[in-house]
């Protein structure tokens, strides 16, 4: 003969109910991790893209020397990406500089140096993150003969300012979740054959877009 | 959408600052020393421009006809000018200096010393006043001042030049008044005239106290592309401009 349950049996059992009660549950599916990294650089745009650029030029050679002061600068490029790792571009930039030559009458003029390079472009992404190299080939153009009229030790500033530029660089660039836009930090070196075979360091930093 | 706009206002700026500003500087041969011995001396920069072509030629005429009195193939409005100059002490003492600026259009040309010279020959104290001057400065031993005749002060020498030249302006009067606060003087000259441009910068420099070195240049914007590029002379304009002298003071 079964004993009735007490109230400490009843109690108990309640709470070994509550306790082993979801232990006694079916195993639930889940799904597997998502292999893919968000946000997946798969999906950024890829194609015909614009950039704008703002930062900074500095002259070397027979028109550096702290002759020429460094400039501030403003750029864009066209360009259509090729492949995920290549494209090509168009590069059109400006600056405007002051020339310090203390005693003369050409101390503290204003000139301006315009460049358009067409380039190439090699990238390696990370993620949001990437690297890029390029280079490539164009014109320069000094807007003005001030340095025509200074003797330098090098030799003479040609009075005709427009001739050949080649050079490259590299960056670093960051996409955002915008699928379209990226920015980024890029510097370049440059050689301006007609203008005394000087050189100049562009640094910048751009916004980019992606159609 | 972002991108198009940084791209066309980059094109924009780039344009525009190409179009606006591209000087072209043409030093004097040499400096000009003055001392106690010598203590006024004078150098000039010519700016050498090219002939007009025959289209441009016919516009001139075309423009002269209408309007009923010459117009000038070297324009005012059209060609801008600065004058850049540092003057050094280069004695041990003290001294003063002061730089006058003369010039001619192919018009008419304004010598200080032509215009001196004519009150000398009445026996009168010369009146010297050049077409254009900045304050004479005071400058010790080896320091060095450097000074800028500005667009606006070529503009204001141009338009007084024309007026003594071709409108019968009394010349004192237009010199040392400024156009735009005081147009006294300039009562002939036809509101729609077009000014000359100056195509010859003279620059006087006086010495006292000490030996006083001054280099000058000047910067050029030639908005139609008027100065010569060629190093030959087969196509420079070569103007004869008159040179102006004031009535002769009365007996």
């Amino acid at each position: 003969m079964r004993r009735p349950i007490g109230p400490h049996g009843l109690a108990l059992t309640l709470t070994a109910a509550v306790v082993l009660g979801p232990a006694r549950a079916g195993a639930q599916v889940t799904d597997e991790p998502n292999p893919v990294i968000f946000p997946d650089p798969a999906k950024f745009a890829r194609g015909l893209y614009t950039e704008g650029e703002l930062g900074s030029v500095i002259l070397f050679g027979p028109a550096g020397g702290g002759k020429v002061g460094p400039g501030f600068a403003i750029g864009t490029r066209v360009g259509y990406d090729l492949t995920r790792f290549l494209a090509v571009q168009l590069h059109a930039m400006g600056s405007t500089h002051q020339t310090s030559f203390p005693g003369k009458p050409q101390d503290d003029q204003l000139l301006q140096l315009y460049q358009a390079v067409a380039e190439g472009k090699l990238t390696l992404r990370f993620g949001q993150s990437s690297i890029f190299a390029e280079g490539g080939i164009g014109l320069a153009r000094l807007s003005s003969n001030l340095l025509a009229t200074v003797m330098y030790q090098d030799g003479y500033l040609t009075r005709w300012r427009t001739g050949l530029t080649a050079g490259g660089g590299g960056g670093y660039d960051y996409h955002s979740l915008s699928r379209h836009l990226s920015f980024g930090l890029r510097g370049g070196y440059f050689w301006l054959r007609d203008i005394s075979g000087s050189q100049d360091l562009t640094v910048t930093t751009y916004l980019r877009y992606t159609f | 959408m972002l991108g198009r706009v940084m791209l066309c206002a980059s094109a924009t700026l780039a344009v525009g600052c190409s179009a606006l500003n591209e000087p072209i500087y043409i030093a004097a041969p040499a400096a000009l020393e003055a001392n106690d011995a010598t203590p006024r001396v004078k150098g000039s920069i010519v700016l050498r421009f090219r002939q007009p072509t025959t289209d441009e030629q016919r516009k001139v005429d075309d423009q002269t006809a209408k309007l009923g009195f010459q117009v000038p193939w070297l324009r005012r409005d059209r060609i801008h000018l600065e004058l850049l100059y540092t003057v050094s002490n280069v004695g041990g003492d003290p001294g003063t200096f002061a730089v006058g600026v003369d010039g001619a259009s192919e018009m008419v040309k304004y010598d200080q010393d032509a215009v001196g010279q004519v009150f000398a020959a009445a026996n009168e104290d010369p009146v010297l006043i050049p077409l254009m001057a900045p304050v004479p400065r005071t400058l010790g031993p080896g320091q060095m001042y450097q000074g800028t005749l500005r667009e606006d002060d070529f503009l204001e020498g141009s338009l007084d030049l024309d007026a003594m030249g071709r409108w019968m302006a009394p010349f004192a009067a237009v010199l040392i008044n400024r156009s735009d606060v005081n147009p006294i003087g300039l009562e002939m000259v036809p509101p729609n005239v077009v000014i000359p441009a100056l195509q010859e910068v003279d620059v006087t420099l006086i010495a006292s106290g000490a030996p006083m070195r001054c280099e000058f240049m000047v910067r050029v914007r030639d908005d139609d592309d008027q100065l010569l590029r060629e190093a030959g002379d087969a196509n420079l304009f070569v103007p004869t401009p008159a040179v102006f002298t004031p009535p002769a003071p009365p007996p």
